[in-house]
């Protein structure tokens, strides 16, 4: 009884599926016409599994080479399969052009879009279509796709009813037109080329140095040599040339965003790509080229500067540098297999954790936790560095601006990082081993990874932006001829930023679901940021009061630096007053912001950097008619990217979006205007990318045959402007070693204003003894 | 220049006067600087004899220093200030705030919204009471649900902009509603572009965020924290009729 009953329902089950397949096609396709994009992989289906020859598809009325913009009338017919005179039905068509207009000439066909046509369902009782087709004006050859089906007329779509394909060329005057590339193909290919470039270069480099012994035999000892020096000039080349490489990377992935946003509806690149070519572009920046190019400059420098022989832990900072370039290529990884990761630099979960996220990013993820680790161990070893390996007469407060600056950064980094880490490790073993961290079913915390992410990210980007102001005091103090003014402010103001920087995190969570009186605190507490910055920046206008300010390129972009620094400064502002944020927050207003800040201060900084120290690195002045080119062309095209961004963001453009939308008669949204200011900026941008070549070709061609450099050609006071250029390895002379002398030494060791009021309230029980 | 709201507009106004003052001092500064003390040709004096080895005599002036320490600060005081006011507004009670209570329907309650100039530094919304909607986000459309509302004050349903369906939420001018909002997935942010504010929507948590519809308009709603591949086209049509 029971079995019967189970052999029955299936039977119904069965009988009702076979139904569902039988009707459900039909409901698809017949009669209303066929969609290119449903047939174009698997064919008409519906009718039959496979093509059959038995249909004879003929389109008549094409020419072998088409005339531009010529109309012709083309008429597609078939013959054989089921169809017969007087069935109910006969047939159906999808006609599609890969160019031109094909419009229908009667109501037995309709069109499907500019360059597609199908049948109607009066046109279904037919064997032939009349339709006209305008040839392109762009001369490039054009293929026709036209599926036609026979049908036995009995109002299904079925098995029984028969289906084929037809592909026509017709040529055009110019020839085939170019194939559309994937971006990811055009990103890879870049990238690979950028490898190549940087490799024959460093071929060049090493053929420059012995153009005699250009074989094998040498050039092994000498990439060795580059490959396990733990010398810290050597390793900070390194990181130099990682910095310039990935700026260049990270430049090109910002091309190919712009190009995307240069129209309205653009499809360069499609969406998914577009989210993952900002991340990349995002992470690039800020972990492989500005903290790699701060890194280089604080190798060279910060032991020169001290009058160090070295790092005080060499190995380990051989070991910081080695994990940068594996944790690029684990970043990268995605890129190659088409799946880069996609989630923005912040990585918000629980989108992270999402199998909508794509596989890169657990790789990226992996590459980041070897930059934690790179980051954590810089710290340690810079950190100890100048704590123990100061020359003799320098104190902490006679250290050199930027020494300091690396100080202060060094310790938000290394007491910030590990956030970050831990964030990383939980989102991998999640995107791994399916932990839950971030599951939210399970109860995992969407905003514990804002937190921890941005109590990291936050000072990380005063990490990259503080040792900019180190080297713009530098670069003004000697540029103007002066010490800088208020050496100690200066000091204070960097300490203040740092401290500062752990507190104000906040606000970029203005609108999360973040308790309000947390949003509250962070608005009070970011506002206070402005007060040492705008300690700096006046200390710095006041350090050229009255001095003699020598025009060199380095000093160009240093006061480039005060412009735009000051500019971005200045819209930061905006943020920590909630009221705005709400309206301001993931728009175009925070990118310009942000920009302006990291590229108008970090990379101008570390552009005046560049000038400023290449001749101590390489032994060769600049060119500084091409230095000056360089600067005007990338400081004009550069406001030209960044100012117009401001308004976009207000008026209604959103950040990280493949598109945008102009105002239409139904719904506001950007104005008319917003699209010839999106295609004003992609063609800075373009300009910008290639100004900073001049800089690169600057740099090669003075490596080759630029004039010799002196010892101290800026008239800087600092250690490393003690020895030659390029300095000796060791730096100095150990049997006499440098000893800082200073010119307040009357001064020196009197106690400061704290030190008096200190000492008025003690009585000393030994006066000697408190006099030194 | 206006930005999207009263509730901003003046903030916004004031804020500009003073980055403008700011960057008229600033760059004033800059650049008489950059031309005044420039270097002759040739001439290249050592003014504070800067010396390798040598650290630089001291420069400073500590009025001075504490002079462009306090004044930022009072000028960033000031500003703080100035921004507690619409905060006011943004967070609102639900229970008896700026907006009262939720609207009692038996007795054809009102919601009247409207913008008191007077009220307090910069003025502020006030309504008798408010309307509550819900908003659901998943990847990547949004869902409104008007609960009992009347289709007068809140219909949702389709639309089509820029050659897609989108979701659509129609409001009535005047009126103060309260949003509920959950997320199904990740994390989404619905953007009220021409009312100036938006709030993350989180996955198993509730947020809230006040739509107050003051003019007839018609704009898009964007979603402003990044979801995913169709993140850009995860919009939504809103009217706001009279």
């Amino acid at each position: 009884m029971g079995r019967n009953m189970t052999i029955s329902r299936s039977m119904v089950a069965l009988l009702l599926i076979s139904i569902a397949m039988v009707v459900s096609p039909a409901v698809n396709s017949l009669p209303t016409g066929v969609n290119y994009d449903q047939i174009s992989a698997g064919g008409c289906n519906c009718h039959a599994a496979a093509p059959n020859a038995a249909v004879m598809v003929t389109l008549d009325g094409l020419p072998e080479e088409y005339n531009m913009s010529e109309t012709y009338q083309v008429t597609i017919s078939f013959t054989g399969g089921p169809s017969a005179e007087g069935n109910a039905n006969l047939g159906g068509f999808n006609l599609w052009a890969s160019g031109g207009e094909i419009t229908p000439l009667d109501a037995t066909v309709q069109s499907n879009g500019p360059s597609e046509v199908t049948h109607t369902e009066a046109g279904n009782d037919y064997t032939s279509w009349s339709i006209e087709w305008i040839a392109p004006s762009h001369g490039r050859d054009v293929d026709f796709v036209v599926h036609v089906n026979s049908v036995n007329g009995d109002g299904n779509a079925g098995p029984e009813d028969q289906w084929n394909k037809l592909t026509l060329k017709v040529a055009g005057s110019l020839g085939p037109g170019l194939e559309e590339a994937d971006p990811y193909k055009v990103l890879a290919t870049l990238i690979i080329i950028s490898g190549i470039l940087l490799a024959v270069t460093v071929l060049y480099g090493f053929y420059r140095t012995n153009p005699d012994a250009f074989d094998w035999e040498h050039l092994a000892p000498w990439l060795t040599e580059w490959l396990t020096s733990t010398d810290h000039k050597k390793i900070g080349t390194l990181y130099f040339v990682q910095g310039l490489f990935f700026l260049g990377i990270g430049g090109i992935l910002a091309m190919m965003i712009r190009i995307q946003l240069a129209v309205p509806g653009n499809d360069f690149i499609s969406q998914d790509q577009y989210n993952s070519f900002f991340t990349l572009h995002g992470t690039t920046m800020i972990f492989l080229a500005a903290m790699p190019l701060i890194n280089g400059f604080a190798n060279w420098m910060v032991p020169l500067q001290i009058g160090a022989p070295d790092l005080a832990m060499p190995r380990l900072n051989a070991l910081s540098f080695w994990l940068q370039p594996f944790a690029a290529l684990l970043i990268f990884t995605g890129v190659f297999t088409g799946e880069g990761a996609d989630t923005g630099w912040t990585g918000y979960a629980p989108y992270i954790v999402t199998e909508g996220a794509h596989t890169g990013v657990t790789m990226w993820v992996a590459g980041q936790i070897m930059l934690v680790a790179s980051s954590t161990l810089t710290g340690i070893n810079f950190l100890t560095t100048m704590a123990v390996m100061r020359a003799e007469g320098m104190g902490w407060m006679q250290m050199p601006l930027f020494t300091w600056s690396i100080l202060v950064a060094n310790l938000m980094l290394f007491l910030s990082i590990p956030a970050f880490g831990v964030g990383l490790i939980q989102v991998y073993l999640d995107r791994t081993i399916s932990t839950a961290f971030y599951d939210i079913s399970a109860g995992g915390d969407p905003l514990l990874w804002s937190h921890l992410f941005w109590y990291f990210g936050h000072p990380e980007v005063y990490v990259v932006i503080v040792p900019a102001f180190g080297v713009i005091s530098e670069v003004l103090a000697t540029s103007a001829r002066r010490s800088i003014f208020g050496y100690r402010s200066m000091v204070y103001a960097m300490a203040g930023i740092g401290v500062v920087a752990f507190i104000v995190y906040g606000h970029h969570m203005f609108t999360s679901g973040m308790s309000p009186s947390l949003r509250f605190v962070t608005m009070l507490t970011t506002m206070l940021v402005a007060v040492p910055t705008g300690i700096k920046i006046f200390n710095w206008l006041k350090t050229m009061h009255g001095g003699s300010l020598v025009y060199r390129t380095h000093t160009l972009w240093a006061l480039g630096f005060l412009v735009t620094f000051t500019l971005g400064g200045i819209s930061g502002m905006f943020f920590p007053s909630i009221a705005m944020d709400t309206h301001l927050h993931e728009t175009y207003f925070v990118v310009a912001h942000f920009h302006y800040v990291l590229v108008g201060g970090t990379v101008f900084g570390f552009f005046s950097a560049i000038y400023y120290w290449y001749p101590k690195m390489t032994g060769r002045m600049l060119d500084e008619r091409l230095g000056t080119l360089h600067f005007l062309t990338a400081f004009v095209t550069y406001n030209g990217i960044f100012w117009p961004m401001h308004r976009l963001g207000v008026v209604g453009m959103a950040r990280r979006h493949h598109t945008y939308f102009i105002t239409t008669d139904d719904f506001t949204n950007l104005p008319e205007w917003a699209a010839d200011w999106n295609l004003f900026i992609s063609v800075s941008a373009f300009l910008f990318f290639f100004s900073n070549f001049i800089m690169v070709a600057n740099m090669l061609i003075s490596l080759v045959r630029g004039e010799k450099a002196p010892a101290d050609p800026w008239g800087g006071w600092s250690f490393e402007w003690m020895t030659s250029s390029p300095p000796p390895t060791p730096s100095f002379d150990w049997h006499n070693p440098p000893v800082l002398k200073d010119a307040n030494e009357h001064i020196a060791h009197e106690p400061g204003r704290l030190g008096q009021w200190f000492n008025r309230l003690m009585v000393p029980e030994d006066h000697e003894e408190v006099s030194h | 220049m206006s930005l999207i709201t009263p509730l901003y507009d003046s903030l916004w106004n004031e804020y500009l006067v003073w980055s403008l003052l700011v960057a008229l001092f600033t760059f004033g500064w800059l650049y008489h600087h950059s031309f005044f003390y420039r270097s002759e040709d040739g001439e290249n004096p050592n003014v504070d004899d800067l010396e390798v080895g040598v650290f630089p005599v001291h420069y400073d002036d500590l009025k001075l220093e504490l002079a462009w320490t306090i004044a930022p600060f009072m000028l960033i005081v000031y500003l703080t200030y100035i921004s507690w006011a619409p905060l006011d507004n943004i967070w609102s009670s639900p229970n008896g705030g700026s907006f009262g209570d939720e609207c009692d329907y038996f007795n054809n309650e009102s919601s009247d919204l409207y913008f008191d100039d007077d009220d307090g530094l910069k003025g502020a919304y006030k309504a008798n009471c408010y309307h509550t909607i819900e908003i659901t986000a998943k990847q990547w459309v949004w869902s409104f649900d008007c609960g009992t509302l009347e289709a007068e004050l809140c219909e949702s349903g389709f639309t089509e902009a820029d050659g897609r369906a989108v979701p659509h939420l129609s409001l009535q001018a005047g009126n103060a509603y309260l949003a509920y909002m959950t997320s199904e997935d990740v994390t989404h942010a619905p953007w009220f572009v021409s009312l100036g504010v938006k709030e993350d929507v989180l996955p198993g948590q509730t947020t809230t965020v006040w739509i107050l519809a003051e003019d007839v308009e018609d704009f898009l709603l964007l979603c402003t924290e990044y979801c995913g591949d169709d993140h850009a086209y995860m919009m939504a049509g809103v009217t706001i009729h009279s």
